[in-house]
């Protein structure tokens, strides 16, 4: 084995699959990553601007050369105007994707969407008395387009606060609605955070800050909290189900679709065409042992989690999947889908397939789902990957899946413990369980694929710590082997003892990267139950290969509900120490949390453990010295 | 004589250096027309990645011998004393790469190039900028180095003042010492990308 391929990933797979895409010649985001060292110094502090045409301008960090931008903006400024922007992108991001949820939903409602219905109403009806909506004597129907009415409200201006905000602890409400940072409405703080940093609006870097911790809640609580509360409803709400993971999920013999992307829409619809039973008649006519398939990235954790489907790797497996030359097709819908895909495939004999009208990508052929054409649209497409089938070259699938248990929402994780959290409430008081940690976000070329997700579940759980995870972070301690039903060995005495008796593993999948909300109503739970805050628990938030612009919304909107976040790698802020500071120190006393930044997997779980330890000791809980 | 002298340890690896070489040798010397031009421009100094991926512009040190001077059969390759300038004839080259071969730094380049003969392959490398200082401007390179790891100045200037620092340093101790307040924003990253190559890596 290449030490180059060893130096990348942590995973078989992966080594496996580079080796063959140098063989064929593929290019990879990790070429593509070599070839652009020395990466711009200026950017990667945070000190280059292009807001506006005046400039481009960039700040000397080394303080001879230029200090201010045309404009007048010093580094803080610059740095901080950055930072919001890459939060407002992350944040717009994640709530367009709740948007479009709700538009299912009000076409579901309006008899416009076939395909599509309610699959939990009893969810449906929870969330919209949460939005004052009665469901007395109405039917599901209506309901939903109520619900759809009020929720597109919160995007709006016209409200003081979002609906959901109600679920945070009142304590956070309160040093919310001191600081001033209570967001308005989900589209609203992205457009504030826009227009503060255009040239000559918000030049105080801590305001901005500030306006950036409001517009990642407006996500947190609002835009994300909605994609996950409306994919439950239409999809169902994820419970336990086991599943398998890793390139070795693809089948030889049978036709192999891959969903790729973020949003359920789309893929549930194919899900639903492949097991449709013509289909599976077309296939065997074709000589397929069955139509397989299985997902990467986020759309495959919406998938993995409510239907068991497999998944086939995450972020920077992407590539690597299709040099396998088994995928027949591969469907995508939108974020994280790098632009090289199409050259990749083009290598094989792949159909690549576009279908949002908000992403396009070079190589892919684009056919647009809608609320009321996806299902026959993803009968249509999945009759061309059966066609496809037959066209295939060499297929090399070089690994046996490795098996896991995904589907813990909130409710799966409260039904578990019957019904309220209190059993954890105890396990946390005993010492049993010394917290509970996030671990989310994506892969990222500058640090070994996998490495930091898997090393930090590891110290973790072996030090009795409950790890929840979601994204490509849920993907990466999945290969792992983690969210076995038998990984509870690999957990120290208490959560070893507590997770076989709940017959759970000690690193529970909650979802897509949309679904880290689904941790905050977790905390809250928690928090509410002991009437206390977030920032008072046992608790904290890690990305330790994070690299898009989504994560940065949700490390800020983790810091900002008062969650202790360890970054792996350094966002772009190094030009300015007064960001610094404030982000890493003078959070504290703002939101009672900080960020703060290691590389190292092992020193981050240090830090995490001496932060649950000094949190035990706030609440009078037995803690131990690390 | 002013010289173009390298700080390696300044440079963020911005790269803009070269862009305004590559369109200070173009027949346009505008960077939005040098892209429409046939030959492409190219520049001469390049910059690389070192061991913690830190940037490093890598040019012509126009050395005294110089090795490709010497390796040069057809005798193509000739100095400009006044300039103290290693230059290249491009009628007279004849893409041999002796030269490439002599030089420790591998800063000669072979492609065609708007001041050779259309369609000739020549050695292309750094000619300090000859054509801009005549008109009393400075390399290229250097003016458009916003962090001062390129400097173009006195070579006795440049080591008087890392001569003081040094002294100085001494005098307090290095303990005391203390690096320039920008640097440690700058060193701050540099730290945080040492550890991420680092970690992990078998």
């Amino acid at each position: 084995m290449n030490d180059t391929y060893a130096g990348r990933t942590i995973t078989r797979d992966g080594q496996l699959l580079l080796e063959k895409a140098e063989k064929d010649r593929v290019e990879t985001v990790w070429d593509r990553f070599e070839n652009q060292l020395p990466q711009c110094g200026y950017c990667e502090m945070g000190l280059s601007c292009r807001i506006c045409v005046m400039g481009p301008c960039r700040i000397d960090p080394f303080g001879e050369g230029p200090q201010k931008g045309v404009c007048g903006a010093d580094a803080d400024i610059i740095v901080a105007r950055n930072l919001c922007r890459m939060i407002a992108a992350g944040a717009a991001s994640h709530s367009d994707h709740g948007r479009d949820l709700i538009e299912v939903l009000d076409e579901v409602a309006k008899g416009k969407a076939a395909g599509y219905r309610i699959r939990d109403a009893e969810k449906l009806k929870r969330v919209a008395s949460e939005y004052g909506i009665s469901s007395d004597g109405k039917d599901d129907l209506k309901i939903a387009e109520q619900l759809a009415y009020a929720m597109q409200e919160d995007f709006g201006t016209r409200k003081k606060a979002l609906t959901l905000l109600r679920r945070a602890p009142a304590k956070r409400r309160q040093v919310w609605d001191k600081l001033g940072i209570a967001p308005r409405g989900i589209d609203r703080e992205t457009a504030e955070m826009m227009h503060r940093t255009h040239m000559g609006v918000d030049n105080n870097w801590q305001s901005l800050l500030l306006q950036a911790l409001r517009n990642a809640l407006s996500d947190g609580w609002g835009g994300s909290m909605i994609a996950t509360e409306l994919s439950d409803i239409l999809f169902g709400t994820p419970k336990p189900a086991t599943t398998a993971v890793n390139v070795g999920v693809l089948k030889k013999d049978q036709v192999n679709i891959i969903v790729h992307g973020h949003n359920p829409v789309v893929s549930e619809m194919v899900l639903l065409a492949c097991r449709s039973e013509d289909l599976l008649q077309l296939a065997a006519s074709k000589g397929a042992a069955g139509i397989n398939l299985a997902g990467v990235c986020c759309t495959g954790n919406e998938l993995l989690m409510r239907s068991g489907v497999a998944m086939a790797g995450n972020h920077l497996t992407t590539e690597l999947v299709l040099t396998t030359g088994a995928v027949d097709m591969m469907i995508v819908d939108y974020q994280c889908i790098m632009p090289s895909l199409g050259t990749v495939a083009a290598c094989y004999h792949t159909r690549m397939v576009s279908t949002s009208d908000k992403a396009r990508f070079p190589g892919m052929e684009h056919r647009e789902f809608h609320p009321d054409n996806a299902a026959e649209e993803a009968r249509a497409l999945v009759k061309e990957a059966i066609e496809n089938f037959t066209n295939r070259g060499e297929v090399y699938i070089p690994v046996e899946p490795v098996n896991a248990v995904g589907g813990f929402s909130v409710e799966t994780i409260l039904g578990a413990l019957g019904g309220t959290p209190q059993p954890l409430i105890d396990a946390l008081k005993s010492g049993t369980i010394r917290g509970a940690v996030g671990i989310v976000g994506c892969n990222n070329p500058r640090i070994r694929q996998d490495f930091g997700h898997v090393t930090l579940a590891k110290r973790l759980i072996e030090n009795d710590i409950l790890v929840v995870d979601t994204g490509c972070a849920a993907v990466a301690t999945a290969k792992a082997g983690f969210k076995a039903s038998d990984a509870a060995q690999m957990a120290g005495p208490g959560l070893r003892g507590i997770c076989s008796a709940l017959g759970i593993p000690p690193v529970l999948h909650m979802g897509s990267c949309v679904d880290n909300v689904r941790i905050l109503v977790l905390a809250s739970a928690l928090a509410n139950a002991l009437g206390t805050d977030i920032s008072d628990l046992p608790i904290a938030g890690a990305a330790p290969e994070w690299y898009s612009e989504k994560a940065v919304a949700i490390g800020a909107y983790f810091v900002a509900s008062g969650v202790y976040t360890v970054l792996g790698p350094m966002p772009p802020v190094t030009g300015s120490m007064n960001v610094v500071k404030l982000l890493t120190e003078g959070l504290q006393d703002v939101v009672g949390a900080t960020f703060s930044v290691e590389p190292d997997p092992e020193k981050a779980a240090l830090a995490i453990r001496r932060h649950i330890e000094e949190k035990r000791r706030g609440l009078g809980l037995p803690a131990q010295k690390v | 004589m002013k010289k173009v002298i390298v700080h390696p340890e300044r440079c963020v690896g911005c790269m803009q250096c070269m862009p305004a070489c590559a369109t200070a040798h173009s027949r346009s010397r505008n960077l939005f027309a040098a892209i429409l031009e046939s030959p492409v421009p190219k520049p001469r100094i390049h910059v690389g990645a070192g061991l913690y991926q830190e940037g490093f512009p890598n040019r012509c040190r126009h050395c005294d011998p110089a090795p490709c001077l010497l390796a040069c059969l057809p005798g193509a390759i000739f100095r400009d004393e006044e300039l103290d300038t290693v230059l290249i004839d491009p009628d007279k080259c004849i893409n041999c790469a002796s030269c490439a071969m002599a030089c420790p730094f591998g800063v000669i380049r072979y492609h065609e190039d708007c001041h050779a003969p259309p369609g000739k392959v020549v050695a292309v490398k750094c000619d300090n900028c000859f054509e801009r200082q005549e008109q009393g401007l400075i390399p290229a390179c250097v003016e458009v180095c916003k962090v001062n790891a390129l400097t173009f100045e006195e070579p006795g200037e440049a080591l008087k003042r890392k001569t003081d620092e040094v002294a100085r340093s001494v005098s307090l101790g290095v303990s005391q010492a203390e690096l320039p307040a920008g640097f440690a924003r700058f060193a701050l990253l540099i730290g945080h990308k040492r550890k991420e190559l680092h970690v992990g890596r078998p």
